[in-house]
């Protein structure tokens, strides 16, 4: 248990280095052609490089929404369900979504080696190998976020939590907490009335 | 024949607890492999990389970050003091503040529940303590946060745009006329409870007070009107408009207000970028299903099948109407349009409905699921701020909810309402 916590916690510190990473050098790339559009020309990269971004980002992120076990779904059924048949279904349910990431990496493989020697249109420079390579790293990092945060899922799933209570109740706890750090509170606002 | 095995398929997985945009992509595995042969299935590790390479999307993590920054950085602040300073001299002020600031707020980021707990944690104690009934408090903020889903900028709205391939900028232009609207309709119902129970008055009107404020949040006020009105004017495109959108809420974070706080910049970083990765595996997972259910032809024979039935344009989108109300009560807004959009696009197309007049239809429709229980996140969220019970919510709520009815069917007969201005300006 020790050693899952560990390596999860470790695995969130880097997929968020990667995600902000590839947050802010997205939102430069977008502006950096805004202002180039209007001094000169827009870079012929432009439109391709950021599209690439936004997919490294989904499997990046998106990796990291599978340690959180914060992608979207509907739990409450299963939540309603005897636990001598609802905990089957869970297990089937975490081998299904190993065994498509399995498919999914595989294929991203077969893809890579197809693409040997291609380059990016717009900037020969960058191999499709190097772009593509997201789909098999993105699939292994699925698989790995959805084992490390298996125990913790299946204990909440016997226990009859869903995921929708915990994440409002994790929302709520966090507005209220950089509220507080903002001085906006409720007090700040009916306060204001008296002279 | 297939696409009753799929539906279902699809269902079972979802309600086993798989994540939506896996069972999309389990279902669609599945179909390949079944109709098109093993040596296929590469394909997938192209079609989850283009399908989630579209640019349009780009969007989305643009105004996910700013509207985290605006709510980091004092800008939602300094905004909702000027909006109490301007209309907390009416009675059941507080309820209007309430609705002003959940229809900017809400639908900003990816995540429905997070937007009305940034504003509903502090909208609904601060009503509670001024002597509203909680329920009410709760069920003011949800329909309100529900409706945002129309104002402009709305992550649903751009899903919807790269779904259909309606113009992303048509579509926020068509929801100002139906949003104001509805803000105008919820405004006039709260006003209508306020006086009936004598709700509180604020406080006095003081030109004083209105200067003051309006000169501290006048560099925020700047921020909505030079982004939408740069994008609305066809400088920049939806993308780069969010875009300027975060260097600006930025600059005036950091430079004018000096409330940029670093570490919880970082936190909003990270929230915006797993919420976009969010929409966009799904959006990914539905290009695997939507490449096979194209090349099945599936779309085009659903069209046939509805026109084989009728093809008034009214009956169809009453029929289209009553179908999206029942997905939003099961599906959120997110996963209903990546979902369902693509499978009644030839239909609308066939019809004769404007791609861009449906967005509308769509969003509304899905705004007023999101306050119906069993998928019912948005309303949820309130509830548990408020600490009240479902119920007595939804009977608080059941006046806003005629409210947006009214709007839809509005929006839905009179095509004028959102079409107008989208009419007046680019076509």
């Amino acid at each position: 248990m020790g050693i899952v916590n560990q390596t999860s916690r470790i695995m969130q510190r880097l997929l968020e280095i990667i995600t902000v990473v590839l947050m802010v050098s997205l939102t430069l790339v977008v502006l950096y052609a805004v202002v180039t559009r209007y001094a000169w020309r827009t870079p012929s990269w432009y439109d391709e490089v950021a599209a690439i971004m936004l997919v490294w980002l989904t499997y990046y992120a998106g990796a990291l929404a599978a340690l959180k076990r914060g992608h979207i779904g509907v739990d409450g059924v299963l939540a309603a369900l005897p636990v001598r048949v609802r905990m089957p279904i869970a297990y089937l349910s975490e081998a299904l979504f190993i065994g498509f990431f399995l498919v999914l990496g595989w294929a991203g493989l077969v893809v890579l080696d197809v693409m040997q020697g291609m380059a990016l249109i717009t900037l020969r420079w960058v191999p499709l190998t190097f772009t593509q390579s997201v789909i098999p790293i993105g699939a292994a990092l699925f698989i790995i976020a959805q084992l490390l945060s298996m125990p913790a899922h299946l204990a909440k799933v016997r226990s009859g939590l869903t995921q929708e209570e915990e994440e409002i109740r994790h929302a709520i706890a966090e507005a209220e907490r950089d509220n507080a750090r903002a001085g906006f509170t409720a007090d700040a606002l009916t306060r204001r009335d008296q002279p | 024949m297939t696409l009753p095995f799929m539906i279902i398929g699809l269902m079972g997985l979802i309600l086993m607890g798989l994540p939506i945009a896996v069972a999309l992509a389990v279902v669609a595995t599945v179909a390949i492999v079944v109709y098109q042969g093993v040596e296929m299935l590469p394909n997938i590790g192209l079609t989850m990389f283009e399908g989630a390479s579209s640019f349009p999307l780009l969007a989305i993590p643009m105004f996910v970050l700013a509207g985290a920054i605006m709510n980091t950085g004092g800008i939602s602040k300094r905004l909702i003091a000027f909006a109490s300073a301007l209309f907390g001299f009416i009675r059941g002020g507080l309820a209007m503040i309430n609705i002003g600031v959940s229809l900017f707020f809400a639908e900003i980021s990816g995540s429905a529940v997070a937007d009305v707990a940034a504003t509903g944690s502090v909208l609904i104690p601060a009503m509670k303590k001024r002597g509203y009934p909680s329920a009410f408090a709760a069920a003011v903020t949800s329909s309100s946060a529900s409706l945002a889903i129309i104002i402009p900028p709305s992550i649903p709205m751009i899903l919807y745009g790269v779904m259909s391939g309606a113009s992303i900028v048509q579509l926020f232009v068509a929801g100002i006329v139906p949003g104001l609207l509805g803000a105008a309709g919820l405004m006039a119902l709260s006003y209508y409870y306020a006086r009936k129970y004598d709700w509180p008055v604020e406080e006095v009107f003081q030109f004083k007070r209105v200067k003051q404020t309006a000169k501290e949040a006048s560099w925020a006020l700047t921020l909505p009107i030079i982004i939408l009105g740069s994008i609305f004017g066809g400088f920049v495109t939806a993308t780069e408009g969010a875009g300027l959108a975060v260097a600006a809420a930025i600059f005036i974070s950091a430079v004018i207000y000096r409330e940029l706080d670093l570490r919880t910049l970082y936190k909003a970083i990270i929230d915006g970028g797993q919420q976009t990765a969010v929409v966009m595996l799904l959006v990914a997972a539905s290009a695997l299903i939507g490449v096979f259910l194209t090349e099945m032809r599936m779309p085009q024979q659903l069209a046939q099948a509805v026109l084989a039935l009728t093809d008034n344009k009214y009956v169809i989108l009453m029929m289209l109407n009553v179908f999206f109300l029942m997905i939003g009560l099961f599906l959120h807004s997110a996963a209903a349009i990546i979902l369902v959009v693509p499978i009644v696009m030839p239909l609308v197309g066939a019809a004769g409905i404007d791609p861009v007049h449906f967005g509308l239809v769509v969003c509304l429709n899905l705004a007023i699921g999101q306050q119906t229980p069993p998928v019912a996140s948005v309303l949820i969220t309130a509830c548990s701020i408020a600490k009240a019970d479902v119920w007595s919510v939804t009977r608080s709520n059941l006046g806003f909810i005629g409210v947006l009815l009214f709007i839809l069917l509005l929006v839905t007969y009179i095509p004028a309402i959102p079409m107008a201005l989208v009419e007046f300006f680019y076509r």
